[in-house]
């Protein structure tokens, strides 16, 4: 990984997998525009046009019903811009944390904030919270999480990385084993199946109030780690190098961290726990454009986005009942993983 | 002197102790009853007295028969059963006749009445898994870690056999004060951590049941089969299935709950009949939507509630679906655009939650205002156990208001007073189906 970085950037194939990186960029909003028109109620595209420039003329929307007009605006768009911003946010914290922690196995959650904002959900909706109580104690809690894990691990001058590592699963399990008891203790008629089923992760109830939060985050984070993108190169160096580079390398992996934790956070407040796009996308990302953090962070960026709008697309318009986000994510992204890693023989 | 007070002392302690032999002798009460019924009357009242019964021919205190005109018409307590459709009937009610009908339908009763080759030693039922299983009589302690097996025992007047009880409302505090008024052991029998996925094994060798009645979806069944108790299994997901369970329980909990049984079968098909006759001139059928724990939680097709909403005259829109709970979304409801919308007793979804939201505007049922939360007193009303007769016309009412010639609350007060054996508080009679 680290030769291949260091390649990449300064080869006429790195600019060539750059230009790649943006764009890609132009795939969610692609995206977007076609999971706007998609959806179990048949609406036609002229419609779904002009409801959106309502948005912006009001008079486009005459003579739409108020159906119509509700499940575009209403219903598809938070959830389809939601959808977006949870995939890439995502993908893009899981590519910095590979690159901080040079283990490609670990994902955003590796400090143990899904395990944190699963159980801050859990106790919310435990107490019978509305859905922004829920949102702001799962968002608390997985900053909590993580939080706990960065003190302990200050507690040993040595092996920072190993002991963060370590740190972050046993606060983890921790938070997990906490959520199990809340299960245990939840009413089986009443709150239990609602803490079961935000466990599985799922976009069906967002509204436009979910989104502020998750939009303002996803959108700093992402600017954050696309204006250090290029330093997270030189942190999957090692320390030393870093230091000797001229950089303060605990320190910036600490923003890093926070900022990554931050997004993440967002985006599980709102949709759940969606597993393994943290984990895979980034090494989807890295068969197309290498392992360069210059194009590495946008092509995340863009591949978690479009990810996870193609799988909520076919969770919301395919099946009269939803199918829970995790389940997809695992079914139709593993194969094109296989046949992304058939197709490039690079070595990894 | 001394000697005397001696005696008179004597005879002032044995007093006591010879009086319930003196009150056998003088008979507190004369029973009427056929030649072929006697024999078995004499085996209970030497159980319960250890002395001959009096019979009478005429003007008895007390009546025994199996002749079905002696049987109360109306909608009152089903008569004591001491044999299958034998039963007792007070002519002149005292404390010691109904102590003794009592007597005659308990497990003690009940053994008499084996003894002397009335009943059957050991009854074979097929329970809902498909196993046929061999259960001695009487049954004096049951468990049911399946809270809808709960509700069914108290439904056949058989509460006093519990040895311990799963129920799903421990957690919510109004349900278990109400079951707590109408039995109160309840506390106590609920008090185990008892349900189709968990259960103590030492604590179920403790209570030492005679029976456990639970789901047939049960995680723990192998662990219980090394105690060597027999099990039932219950799936009772359909009118047919329901009313299946309920002669279960019926046959193996003795006469008078297989009468209380049969009772219920018939009131239960009565109103599915009624609504029927009320509705038979309708071509179009009220589209329903029946949501769960969440707006966007709904049933599937498969599900009893499906049933309840075919029973009261009206059409799940969401029948297509398989499964247990679906989770949908609001296009799905738009396509359906359902005309009434019926939220689960449990979870906290209220009509409220739908009125005030303004994506739930676009959908008939919320434009018309005609959201509801189906009532439940102690169980579920939409769940398959026997309150859920009171589902069936609460829902006719809603759905065809005046055309449904049921009233609710005096249904329900009827209801729990012959199946439950409670008397509803006046106060709450008038709230029990809701506003």
């Amino acid at each position: 990984m680290r030769i291949v970085a260091l390649r990449g950037a300064t080869t006429a194939k790195g600019s060539l997998r750059l230009s790649l990186a943006y764009l890609s960029l132009a795939l969610p909003f692609a995206l977007i525009v076609i999971s706007l028109l998609l959806g179990l109620y048949q609406i036609p595209i002229e419609t779904v046009g002009r409801a959106l420039l309502s948005l912006i003329v009001p008079q486009a929307a005459e003579g739409i019903s108020s159906t119509e007009l509700t499940l575009i605006l209403r219903i598809r768009l938070p959830r389809v811009l939601s959808a977006a911003l949870i995939g890439a946010a995502l993908a893009s914290t899981g590519a910095a944390f590979q690159g901080i922690f040079k283990n490609p196995l670990v994902d955003s959650n590796l400090l143990g904030v899904t395990s944190g904002a699963g159980f801050g959900a859990a106790v919310a909706l435990l107490l019978g919270g509305t859905a922004l109580a829920v949102q702001s104690a799962a968002f608390a809690f997985g900053l909590l999480a993580v939080m706990v894990a960065y003190a302990g691990s200050r507690l040993y001058s040595s092996a920072p990385l190993i002991v963060l590592t370590l740190m972050g699963i046993l606060i983890g399990s921790f938070f997990t084993s906490l959520t199990a008891l809340t299960k245990y203790v939840a009413d089986p008629l009443n709150t239990l199946p609602a803490i079961t089923f935000w466990l599985l992760g799922g976009l069906t109830g967002v509204t436009w109030n979910s989104l502020p939060l998750l939009a303002l985050i996803t959108l700093g984070g992402s600017a954050f780690l696309w204006a250090v993108r290029w330093r997270l190169n030189i942190l999957s160096l090692g320390d030393a190098e870093a230091t000797a580079l001229g950089m303060n390398p605990t320190r910036l992996k600490l923003v890093i961290i926070l900022c990554a934790t931050l997004m993440t956070a967002a985006a599980v407040a709102v949709g759940g726990v969606i597993g393994w796009i943290g984990l895979v996308i980034p090494h989807a990302a890295r068969l197309l454009v290498g392992a360069d953090h210059k194009a590495l962070i946008p092509t995340s960026l863009a591949l978690g986005a479009s990810f996870l709008l193609v799988i909520d697309t076919i969770s919301r318009a395919l099946l009269p009942a939803e199918v829970p986000l995790g389940i997809l994510t695992g079914l139709v992204g593993v194969p094109i993983l296989i046949v992304l890693l058939r197709r490039s023989q690079r070595v990894w | 002197m001394r000697r005397l007070t001696c005696f008179v002392l004597i005879v002032l302690l044995l007093a006591p102790l010879s009086a319930p032999a003196s009150l056998a002798q003088s008979a507190p009460f004369t029973i009427e009853a056929a030649a072929e019924l006697q024999p078995a009357l004499t085996a209970l009242y030497k159980a319960r007295y250890g002395a001959e019964p009096t019979f009478v021919t005429d003007d008895g205190d007390l009546i025994a028969t199996n002749d079905p005109a002696f049987l109360p018409s109306g909608r009152v307590r089903v008569p004591p059963h001491f044999l299958p459709d034998s039963f007792l009937v007070m002519a002149r009610p005292s404390a010691e006749a109904e102590a003794f009908a009592a007597f005659a339908v308990s497990p003690d009763g009940q053994a008499a009445l084996i003894e002397g080759g009335f009943l059957p030693k050991s009854v074979t039922v097929t329970d809902q898994a498909g196993n046929t299983v061999e259960v001695a009589q009487p049954i004096r302690r049951i468990l049911t870690p399946y809270s809808i097996a709960t509700y069914l025992v108290y439904g056949v007047g058989a509460a006093d056999r519990l040895v311990g009880a799963g129920y799903l409302g421990t957690r919510d505090p109004v349900g278990a004060a109400r079951m707590s008024a109408i039995d109160p052991r309840f506390p106590t029998l609920s008090g185990y951590t008892l349900n189709q996925r968990e259960i103590n094994i030492e604590q179920v060798a403790q209570l030492a049941p005679d029976l456990i009645v639970t789901s047939a979806r049960t995680a723990w069944l192998d662990t219980v089969r090394e105690l060597n108790i027999p099990f039932v299994l219950l799936e009772g997901e359909s009118p047919e299935l329901l009313k299946e369970s309920v002669r279960l329980m019926g046959a193996l909990l003795g006469p008078n709950a297989r009468a209380q049984a049969e009772a219920w079968i018939a009131y239960y098909d009565d109103i599915f009949t009624a609504v029927v006759e009320a509705t038979k001139d309708l071509t179009e059928r009220p589209s329903v939507l029946f949501i769960g724990t969440a707006p966007l939680r709904v049933i599937s097709g498969q599900m009893y509630q499906t049933d309840i909403i075919a029973a009261a005259g009206g059409r799940s829109v969401s029948a297509e679906l398989g499964g247990y709970w679906n989770d949908v979304n609001l296009e799905q409801v738009a396509l359906w655009n359902p005309e009434v919308i019926v939220i689960a007793p449990y979870g906290e979804v209220t009509p409220q939650t739908l009125k005030e939201s303004p994506e739930w505007a676009i959908i008939k049922a919320v434009q018309d205002g005609k959201v509801y939360k189906m009532p439940s007193w102690v169980a579920p009303w939409d769940t398959p156990v026997m309150d859920s007769v009171l589902g069936v016309i609460w829902l006719a009412q809603k759905l065809f208001p005046g055309r449904v010639n049921l009233d609710c609350a005096l249904e329900a007060q009827f209801f729990f007073e012959v199946f439950y054996n409670h008397k509803l508080p006046e106060a709450e009679i008038a709230a029990v189906c809701g506003s």
